[in-house]
């Protein structure tokens, strides 16, 4: 009965309980918004750098890092892609050689990294072919070594498609050695300031000019992200001597995002939580004040405190009970649409660019948070009606019987 | 049985003292149809307030049956009322979300009543106060007379020792207040409930078998008509 009447209770002012209730429903989607929005963009963030230049691993000689000698190549290359090549675990391998040049054009020059690339292997593990405005990914050429530059590289040299450019670098000895390439692609990824420091060339061809053999690094790319740390491990005790990182360490900022990611939707659970209590506390005490000579009523006739109190709390519960699954039915749909559909954010392309995202943004809202939502929404109705529940059971009821 | 005797009840806020009741001493006994009556500001409510355990005295002992009630803690004062004392109020004081059967049903549900027992008794109560064909309505639903008969019913629900009323007829027109006082007083004839009244409405006193005079805080007469 206590139950009954408390459900009953909160329809007695229909158009409070609904302002209230879709007050709590759209603090919860607005929360939660915010939280498959951020989570759309971290993951997009994350998933543009593995796909474009991080990879989920990278192989590298530890003097290489340490000291950046181009001789310092992957001295176990060879086993090491024989055993990557065997694992099913792996989807794609890429092997890489990386030389600091300055490029030139007649229009301009600029600092870059040549990357030497076999396009077949490179296309396994990014995406940067499909990111190639004339679909030339270092196959078609004729007599010039073929380089891909990017976008802004381009506008930066005045170079398009076609363009024969110099890149100066030295060799394995530390001659001095100028590269004549012809431009026969241009890229654009999400990421400008890659895309600024970036040309890619044939292995082959800079392997020629630098008189290295071999490459510096080893990009690799599973078929489940889950397993990067896992076969990092695998990798590391099978090639001790190789310098083996995985996403999150070769881009510390990155998984840093995930964790701040982390905290900022802990701090959103809270915000939203806080917004649903003070929309409790204010709507009980206001059903409590209201009603204070018929709960001295309901003490007067019998109706111990406990049940008063029950009867205030479960008020409370129902008000949660019909606000959180609308809230976090709405989201779930919501999530749904625009994870498939996507959100068009193409007005801040360009500065969405420059930090490495693209303009469509697909929301995402992990499971688990639906499932924190309600546990917090029913904690947070009952903890937040205890103090109108307490001011009910302050009542003194001969004097709400005699002034209400 | 229920004896009063030497209550006072001072109310002090620590700015002003008054003195609402001065050493009462009354006896009522099982089966009365009691009046207590008196101008506004006598104390007449505060002394039923008293009697129903929903204010303590600042001296004196109010024993009911064996119980003194004075002694009781506040929780234990819930469970007496509950169990022992009906109430009627000015202004019915229904619980406006419930039917009229589950109004009258509400205090046998807190008593722990079996469903069958709360049917049983529900529909004689309700037709024993001439609301049998509005079981099912709720209180905003039915007139002023209609609504305090339905307390009356919910107020011997419970199977108390009395029933405290205070001003029952005081919101109700001269039909009502003649029809209330019929069933109550059928009830006093036919059960021997005992009824004790807080009022200044002529019609009850005139009905009343014994009137208690109270002016002052004081009990100026008791006389038995």
């Amino acid at each position: 009965m206590i139950v009954k009447i408390a459900f009953k209770n909160i329809w007695r002012n229909k158009l409070r309980s609904w302002v209230v209730i879709i007050a709590i429903a759209l603090g919860i989607f607005g929360g939660l918004a915010v939280i498959s929005t951020a989570t759309g963009l971290s993951k997009m963030r994350q998933n543009n750098a593995i796909r474009t230049y991080v990879s989920h691993l990278q192989l590298h000689d530890s003097a290489y890092l340490k000291y950046g000698r181009l001789d310092d190549t992957i001295n176990q290359q060879a086993d090491i892609i024989t055993y990557l090549e065997k694992s099913k675990k792996v989807k794609g391998i890429s092997p890489r050689l990386k030389v600091e040049s300055f490029i030139q054009s007649a229009g301009g020059t600029s600092g870059v990294i040549l990357n030497g690339i076999d396009p077949e292997k490179e296309r396994q593990v990014t995406d940067l072919a499909e990111q190639c405005i004339a679909g030339n990914f270092l196959e078609r050429y004729k007599q010039k070594p073929p380089i891909i530059i990017s976008q802004k590289l381009a506008t930066k040299l005045n170079a398009r498609v076609k363009t024969t450019i110099q890149c100066s670098f030295t060799n394995n000895i530390g001659v001095p050695i100028t590269g004549i390439f012809k431009v026969v692609d241009i890229f654009s990824t999400s990421n400008s300031m890659y895309d600024e420091l970036n040309a890619f060339v044939r292995l082959e061809d800079l392997q020629n000019l630098t008189s290295i053999q071999g490459s510096h690094e080893i990009a690799v790319v599973l078929h489940e992200e889950k397993e990067v740390e896992q076969f990092r491990e695998e990798l590391i005790s099978k090639f001790p001597n190789q310098h083996i990182a995985s996403w999150r360490g070769i881009a510390p900022d990155l998984g840093y995002a995930d964790k701040m990611m982390d905290l900022v939707m802990t701090l959103f659970l809270i915000i939203i939580m806080l917004a649903l209590a003070f929309g409790i506390v204010n709507t009980m005490l206001m059903a409590v004040l209201e009603r204070k000579k018929e709960l001295g009523m309901l003490i007067s006739v019998g109706m111990n405190k406990r049940k008063v109190f029950w009867m205030i709390i479960w008020e409370s519960i129902f008000l949660a009970l019909i606000a959180g699954p609308l809230g976090i039915f709405s989201t779930y749909l919501a999530v749904n649409f625009f994870g498939r559909v996507g959100i068009d954010l193409s007005f801040a392309a360009q500065g969405l660019r420059s930090i490495g995202l693209e303009s469509t943004l697909f929301p995402i809202l992990d499971n688990k948070y639906y499932v924190i939502i309600s546990i917090l929404v029913i904690i947070t109705a009952i903890l937040s009606c205890i103090y109108p529940a307490l001011k009910a059971l302050k009542l003194n009821p001969a004097e709400t019987l005699r002034t209400a | 049985m229920i004896k009063v005797t030497h209550v006072t009840k001072t109310y002090d806020d620590g700015k002003v003292r008054v003195e609402a009741l001065r050493g009462i001493n009354v006896e009522i006994k099982n089966g009365e149809f009691t009046a207590i009556v008196g101008p506004s500001g006598s104390g007449k409510t505060t002394l039923l307030n008293i009697i129903g355990g929903l204010d303590t005295p600042t001296e004196g002992n109010v024993i009911i049956g064996e119980t003194n009630i004075a002694l009781l803690s506040e929780n234990q004062l819930i469970d007496f009322r509950l169990n022992h004392i009906g109430f009627v109020f000015q202004s019915y004081n229904l619980i406006p979300v419930l039917t009229a059967k589950e109004n009258v049903e509400f205090l046998m549900l807190l008593q722990n009543k079996s469903e069958a027992e709360r049917d049983e008794r529900t529909t004689k109560l309700l037709k024993a106060v001439g609301l049998e064909d509005q079981i099912n309505k709720k209180p905003n639903e039915m007139s002023g007379g209609q609504q305090q008969r339905v307390a009356v019913a919910r107020a011997l629900a419970s199977k108390p020792d009395f029933i405290l009323a205070d001003e029952p007829t005081a919101n109700l027109d001269s039909a009502s207040t003649a029809n209330l006082l019929d069933i109550m007083y059928r009830l006093n004839q036919e059960e021997n409930m005992t009824f004790v009244f807080s009022t200044h409405d002529q019609r009850v006193i005139d009905r009343a078998k014994r009137v208690i005079t109270v002016e002052d805080g004081k009990i100026l007469s008791d006389i038995y008509t």
